[in-house]
């Protein structure tokens, strides 16, 4: 049994403490926004905020979880509209956006360390979540765009 | 609407419509909550809905928000009254002619294709909304005019489109669709303009639903044990430890694997790596090395008296070339290369419990060849598969084979455990079961007369037929032409007088299927980095000597032009770029690329690139811009890193550990014109990628003074280059 709290609320699960975090995520607890990609901390898909951290939930197990706050995508607003997902939007980034819920998720955790980050420092941070549509430029101006508006 | 496309159209058959040559005839009778169906590409509901056929599938390219967009033109529809419904069956009559009318999304065809059809479908609507209308107010069609959503008369009379079709078109008569007339460009408020994609928002808050996502009632997982080599098949296997884990279903063995079938993936998984199977080694593939592969394709192209299927031919190449003052050839070489589209294969199906139907969940690029797949797996009809076709999580031409295996091991599984089951295929079988973009080694011979131009070109490419592997029906009716093996190498935007180039079609060692830009993902290479070498020789800028060849192609002149005003390209000096002029199909891009090397690491680093596209009319101008920029980046990404080894039949990258593909970092600054000119829309979905790698590797003999002819440009070939 592992208890967290997830996107504000306490949940309780009783898969083994060595399955996936994603995969408990994704299908135990049915929030599917949170993306398999690659299982191995290459493509960022998986992106989630452990205690504030963005994290490679592909990477971590349920019960190195126990008493820390998961957010996923589901749970980063209320409402969808989020500054870094409006921006998002206004950018019009995906084209497939299967990578994006991480790419966001990256973003919003960077922001919520940096406010104000230069160029240098998004593309840095940024550069650990693949996007194979190419995205990258559009990914990198909603940063600037959703910076200048927290 | 949830509404069944085509369960209601076979429903009404008979009673709203007859359906002729050119489209619809005649509209009969309809009640007053009956919603109006003008031809079979949208309803209108009296509530004011208009739902729009989606004919292709959407893996990122827009087609699922640009082409409604296209109907909504011509219906002068309002753009939030349109619900887009996916088509889901093998229906031909929406089918894209230029692939024989299968359902199949590919080759930056959609908009290409279906901009006439889907424009003169919204303007059959019209036109019978208007003469409901004039019948209602006792006024002759030619009096109204539309705005978004509603006709106006000529005395303030005012109708929404809901309203109208409640009214019915009984007895009215739908225009012919070729006589159709069409609206104006100059008043076009969608087309051209820019309308926010309609997945945007789903896909920046966690809610787009992909394959992968699917769950339904009592699905279990599984996790596929693949035989380690093409051809090889399960001959035996251990299962007892696979067996005894918690979770475990069944265990299934399927043509060329061993399925593991669980209540969790995780369990899937996990026992997945207890079976011990037996697999047969009789496989010729066995024998298979990439190395050795490469090495057999470039003897074909470098043999004396090599010569092949004949793929563009004009005047006489040859003889041209050997009459000429000056004779010059090169030899390219480019690897396989995995698509590596980040959502990895997966599907659900669940197979009826007498076996006689299906229903599925996929995200692929052709309805058509899905429905089959299912339908030749259980031996069934294909009207007794129901598709469920999902958004994919990118496609670049991986998800377009005759028999989508992963679709076929979920229906396998699902009528082995009589319930509905997800096949995914974690990251390592994705590359290691990839299908790739065939090893290619390309000859290129050419003449130059004694002042500098271009007499005779002979491109031949030694490569095997992709269609031949991915899809063999296609293959009986198109052979010799293989357009996936070939795109680009025709050269079609030059003025060649005396060319020819040739498909020598070389054995296959590995899986095939096409890949971004097809063909031109290389031939464009070689032909470009070749005319870099040509220019040389003949003592021109390789600006002037492509700009001698485009006499006769002003639209391309103005790309070449552009391109060298927006990189200054008459003055970079101590700048080191590389020009470039390709495209894919009929749309024409110019490339600029601005590099800096590391010669000590072998490091490329693409640090801006300029480019100016002519893909005629857009549709969604911030969409195909996007489209472009991300052309550009995979061509990058294939320019410097994407490679595929086969050792012994087996593939030795498994992950994006070694299989890399472009980071936020490698992105260059990006200047991108997009020519506005008057002429069918051709597509914007891989125009960027082609001219890319020859860009960089001209580049870079800009910078450092030696070529690049082996495609990736992977550190240890570029110290190669340079000696360090």
């Amino acid at each position: 049994m592992t208890q967290f709290t997830l996107n504000g609320r306490p949940v309780e699960v009783d898969n083994a403490p060595d399955e996936m975090l994603l995969l408990v995520l994704r299908d135990t607890l049915k929030l599917k926004g949170t993306k398999y990609g690659c299982g191995a901390a290459m493509c960022g898909a998986c992106t989630v905020h452990v205690d504030g951290v963005a994290s490679f939930s592909c990477q971590m197990s349920v019960g190195d979880v126990e008493g820390s706050e998961v957010t996923t995508i589901e749970g980063l607003s209320q409402d969808g509209l989020h500054p870094v997902q409006q921006a998002w939007i206004d950018e019009q980034v995906a084209q497939c956006g299967y990578c994006q819920s991480g790419q966001i998720m990256r973003a919003a955790a960077l922001l919520a360390d940096n406010p104000n980050p230069t160029r240098a420092e998004i593309v840095d941070e940024m550069s650990a979540n693949l996007c194979r549509c190419g995205t990258y430029a559009r990914i990198i101006k909603a940063v600037e765009r959703a910076a200048a508006e927290v | 609407m949830s509404l069944n496309r085509r369960a209601f159209l076979q429903g009404a058959t008979g009673l709203t419509f007859l359906v002729g040559a050119t489209g619809v005839t005649a509209v009969h009778a309809a009640g007053s909550d009956t919603p109006l169906d003008v031809n079979m590409w949208l309803t209108i509901y009296p509530d004011g809905t208009i739902t729009v056929i989606h004919p292709s599938t959407e893996m990122g390219q827009s087609s699922y928000s640009t082409l409604p967009q296209i109907l909504a033109e011509e219906l002068d529809a309002a753009w939030e009254d349109v619900e887009i419904e996916q088509l889901n069956a093998d229906d031909r009559r929406f089918g894209n002619q230029l692939f024989g009318g299968v359902l199949y999304t590919a080759g930056s065809t959609g908009t290409q294709f279906y901009f006439d059809p889907m424009r003169r479908a919204g303007a059959q609507a019209r036109n019978v909304l208007l003469q409901i209308a004039a019948r209602a107010w006792g006024l002759e069609p030619s009096s109204l005019r539309t705005e978004p959503s509603r006709v106006l008369g000529p005395d303030g009379q005012s109708a929404r489109y809901g309203d109208l079709a409640a009214l019915g078109a009984d007895g009215l008569t739908v225009p012919d669709a070729a006589a159709v007339p069409l609206k104006d460009p100059a008043a076009f408020r969608i087309i051209g303009h820019d309308l926010p994609r309609r997945d945007v928002p789903a896909k920046s808050t966690g809610q787009a639903v992909y394959a992968i996502d699917v769950d339904v009632p009592g699905m279990a997982y599984a996790a596929v044990l693949r035989a380690p080599v093409e051809d090889e098949i399960p001959l035996g296997v251990e299962d007892a430890a696979a067996r005894e884990t918690p979770g475990v279903i069944d265990i299934v063995t399927l043509p060329d694997g061993v399925a593991v079938v669980a209540t969790s993936l995780w369990a899937a998984l996990g026992a997945r790596g207890l079976l011990e199977v037996t697999w047969s080694e009789t496989s010729p593939f066995r024998a298979s090395n990439s190395a050795d592969t490469l090495a057999e394709y470039a003897a074909a192209a470098n043999a004396p008296d090599a010569a092949g299927a004949v793929w563009a031919e004009k005047g006489d190449a040859p003889g041209a070339i050997a009459a000429a003052t000056t004779q010059f050839s090169q030899l390219y070489l480019s690897d396989y290369a995995y698509h590596a589209q980040i959502e990895p294969m997966a599907a659900v199906a669940d197979v009826d419990a007498d076996g006689q139907g299906a229903e599925v969940w996929a995200g692929t690029q052709t309805q058509s060849w899905t429905i089959r797949t299912v339908a030749e797996t259980l031996g069934i009809p294909t009207q007794n598969v129901r598709l469920n076709m999902m958004t994919m999580g990118g496609g670049f031409g991986r998800r377009t084979a005759l028999m989508q295996n992963y679709v076929r091991d979920a229906v396998l599984c699902s009528q082995a455990v009589g319930r509905p089951v997800k096949v995914i295929w974690p990251r390592e079988d994705d590359v290691r079961q990839g299908t790739f973009r065939p090893a290619a080694a390309q000859k290129i011979e050419a003449g130059l007369t004694s002042d500098g131009k271009l007499d005779g070109w002979y491109h031949k490419v030694a490569t095997p037929a992709v269609i031949a592997f991915f899809n063999p029906l296609r293959w009986a009716a198109a052979q010799p032409n293989d357009v996936i093996s070939m795109r680009g190498a025709e050269s079609k935007f030059y003025d060649i007088k005396d060319f020819r180039a040739d498909h020598i079609i070389t054995e296959r060692h590995a899986r095939l299927s096409p890949y971004r830009g097809i063909g031109a993902s290389y031939t464009a290479f070689a032909a470009e980095a070749f005319m870099d070498e040509l220019a040389e020789r003949a003592g021109r800028d390789p600006l002037d000597f492509r700009l001698d060849l485009v006499q006769d192609n002003p639209r391309g002149r103005h790309l070449l032009e552009t391109v060298a005003d927006m990189s200054d390209w008459r003055n970079r000096s101590g700048r080191a770029l590389g020009l470039s002029f390709a495209g894919y199909s009929s749309s024409m891009a110019a490339g600029v690329a601005e590099v800096a090397v590391d010669p000590a690491r072998g490091e490329i680093q693409v640090t801006k690139f300029w480019a100016a596209i002519d893909a005629g009319l857009i549709v969604a101008p911030d969409n195909a811009r996007n489209q472009i920029e991300g052309g550009i980046a995979f061509g990058i990404s294939m320019a410097l890193s994407e490679k595929i080894d086969i050792e012994h039949g087996e593939v030795v990258q498994e992950n994006f550990y070694d299989y890399e593909i472009t980071r936020a970092f490698q992105m260059p600054a990006l200047e991108i014109y997009i020519a506005e000119v008057d002429a069918p829309p051709v597509g914007v979905g891989e125009v960027g990628t082609p001219m890319v790698p020859s860009a960089i590797a001209n580049a870079f003999y800009a910078a450092h003074g030696k070529r690049l002819r082996h495609m990736p440009f992977t550190p240890d070939r570029v110290t190669e280059a340079l000696g360090t």
